[in-house]
């Protein structure tokens, strides 16, 4: 009998270990699916070609493929992908690949991957010069092997494609010296051929935090500006501003506000920056400092030198996440979500007067599972909501700009 | 019937400390109502529940620390939670809490794709920084601190919970 209770509980000990170990393997995922298809993405970024091209690159499956639209995004082009083989792509809340098209139809993307055990990150880009036939073999955007995460691409009239990204290579010298660093660096490069090469990479500045994607646009031909949540003084994460005097020199930094969030984390959750054709600088972004906290938007009319008193988005008792805002056509649009405790909304607002008075904040999207940031993008006729979704697939809809 | 009872009673001694001697618990799946269920089953004691990520370098800094706490504080329930979005990473999540000395704490992950609602059901106003430590006293106030915990403050807190008890 005792030994039947033994051989008993020994089984017993044996299928606990294997059920402990069967919830150790499977994990719910953020993806619909697991293929590199659309319906399976995660992260989904829109960009409309000067022809008036929606091109979309995604992740889904561990693989960034690209397709185009020339319908708005009702119907897509059979999918090419710009990676030849399944790869640990950074899947932080803030990474998603990026693309930009210029006006000979060249196609520059890049994104990042997990390249070590570590979680050290690696920007990879490639270009398309045969309209999105097919995409060169992927190459870093530098030789240099401390961590990049959070690229970013915007492109210039002439076609200059600038690049920029957090980069961890100067905490290498300042523990050899003995000198604390923290956070990481904003680098950049740029590119005079679409995509194919870029310039080495340059210091824009150091002391960044090192988890939040960066917003970059075009100031003024010539004229990069990004924004990024900056380490000032005591360890406080604030939001700067930096306008380049061209691709090559960057420029003073200025604080877009003083919200006093002092925190040694990774909030996870970078600003937007748009430039409104009059050179008026928008941005919104997301603090939980002394000061404020929640999402608030700014304009700038001095090149991004001072900005107006900032705007509070959002319902304060449905967690608003994921500003972003975009000077378009027909005004100067921001969306974000919020979420109720079961449903996430895109919650849109707009402005007519360059960002004096905006519109009470209206859903115009939502759904009951997880979902990618909101994003915003223009074919400089129509501004469009850009969201994947993983219950309701991938959606592109028209704002409509009647209050 | 006795003698029966006695070494039945020896053996789950036997496997309970082989257990704790070998390898770690497994992560348990955090999912929906899962926090209450943390809540629930440390009520009446001090718990100290950190939320962290395997891709955060402030938590890498701050996890041996919190190892050493949980080792030097047997009387507060410590509690850790991956909250990186899903796909986690169970063996290398494993491994840096191994590293850490948090092998024998009760250690979750988030195994749910819908982190929104998740961090909703914790806390309606996070939105998603990590490393995030909530201090849960015996009356079940809870006290976040944002960012990496400064080991002092933890202290104190520590040493109040077991003043007032």
């Amino acid at each position: 009998m005792i030994r039947t209770g033994l051989l008993g509980i020994v089984a017993l000990a044996f299928l606990q270990g294997a059920a402990l170990g069967q919830m150790r393997a499977p994990h719910a995922s953020e993806a619909a699916c697991e293929e590199p298809t659309l319906r399976c993405a995660t992260k989904a970024t829109p960009t409309f070609a000067p022809d008036g091209t929606l091109w979309l690159v995604w992740m889904a499956g561990g693989q960034v493929s690209v397709a185009s639209s020339q319908d708005a995004g009702r119907n897509f082009s059979v999918p090419i992908q710009v990676t030849t083989k399944r790869l640990n792509l950074d899947w932080g809340p803030d990474a998603r690949p990026k693309i930009v098209v210029d006006r000979k139809g060249g196609i520059a993307v890049a994104f990042s991957i997990f390249r070590d055990e570590a979680f050290n990150g690696q920007v990879l880009y490639t270009r398309s010069a045969d309209d999105g036939r097919s995409f060169a073999e992927l190459k870093p955007i530098t030789a240099n092997n401390e961590s990049q995460r959070f690229e970013a691409l915007a492109l210039d009239q002439d076609g200059t494609v600038f690049a920029a990204w957090l980069d961890k290579r100067n905490r290498v010298p300042a523990r050899e010296a003995g000198r604390k660093y923290e956070g990481a660096a904003l680098f950049f490069a740029s590119s005079r051929d679409g995509g194919a090469t870029y310039t080495e990479a340059s210091l824009a500045r150091d002391g960044t935090c090192e988890c939040c994607r960066l917003g970059l646009t075009f100031a003024a031909p010539g004229r990069p500006a990004v924004i990024f949540r900056n380490i000032f003084d005591g360890g406080v994460r604030d939001h700067a501003i930096m306008t380049f005097t061209d691709v090559s020199t960057p420029g003073e930094i200025h604080r877009v506000s003083n919200d006093d969030w002092q925190i040694n984390a990774c909030p996870h959750h970078g600003p937007s920056l748009t430039v409104a054709p009059n050179g008026t600088y928008h941005v919104a972004w997301y603090t939980n400092g002394k000061a404020r906290k929640g999402l608030f938007y700014a304009h700038s009319r001095d090149e991004g030198r001072t900005f107006s008193a900032p705007m509070a988005l959002g319902r304060p008792d449905r967690n608003p996440t994921r500003p972003f805002v975009l000077a378009g056509p027909a005004g100067t649009v921001m969306v974000w979500k919020e979420f109720d405790g079961e449903k996430t909304s895109v919650q849109m607002t707009i402005s007519r007067d360059d960002g004096e008075t905006w519109s009470p904040p209206k859903t115009i999207s939502s759904t009951t599972d997880t979902s990618d940031h909101p994003l915003l993008v223009s074919n400089g006729k129509q501004t469009y909501l850009s969201w994947m979704t993983k219950a309701d697939g991938y959606r592109l809809t028209a704002i409509e700009v009647q209050p | 019937m006795r003698f029966r009872f006695a070494g039945i009673a020896s053996l789950v001694v036997l496997i309970a400390s082989a257990a704790a001697l070998g390898a770690s618990p497994a992560l348990k799946p955090f999912e929906r109502g899962t926090w209450q269920g943390v809540l629930k089953g440390h009520a009446g004691r001090p718990v100290l529940v950190h939320f962290w990520g395997v891709t955060c370098g402030p938590c890498k800094v701050e996890l041996p620390l919190l190892g050493q706490f949980a080792k030097d504080h047997p009387d507060v329930d410590v509690v850790t939670v991956s909250a990186d979005l899903v796909p986690n990473l169970p063996a290398a999540t494993q491994s840096m809490l191994d590293k850490a000395g948090l092998s024998s704490t009760e250690n979750f992950i988030f195994n749910d794709g819908f982190v929104e609602r998740l961090r909703f059901e914790i806390d309606p106003a996070w939105q998603g920084d990590i490393p995030r430590t909530m201090l849960i006293s015996r009356d079940g106030i809870i006290t976040t601190i944002e960012g990496s915990a400064e080991m002092s403050d933890l202290e104190k807190w520590s040493a109040q919970q077991l003043s007032k008890h």
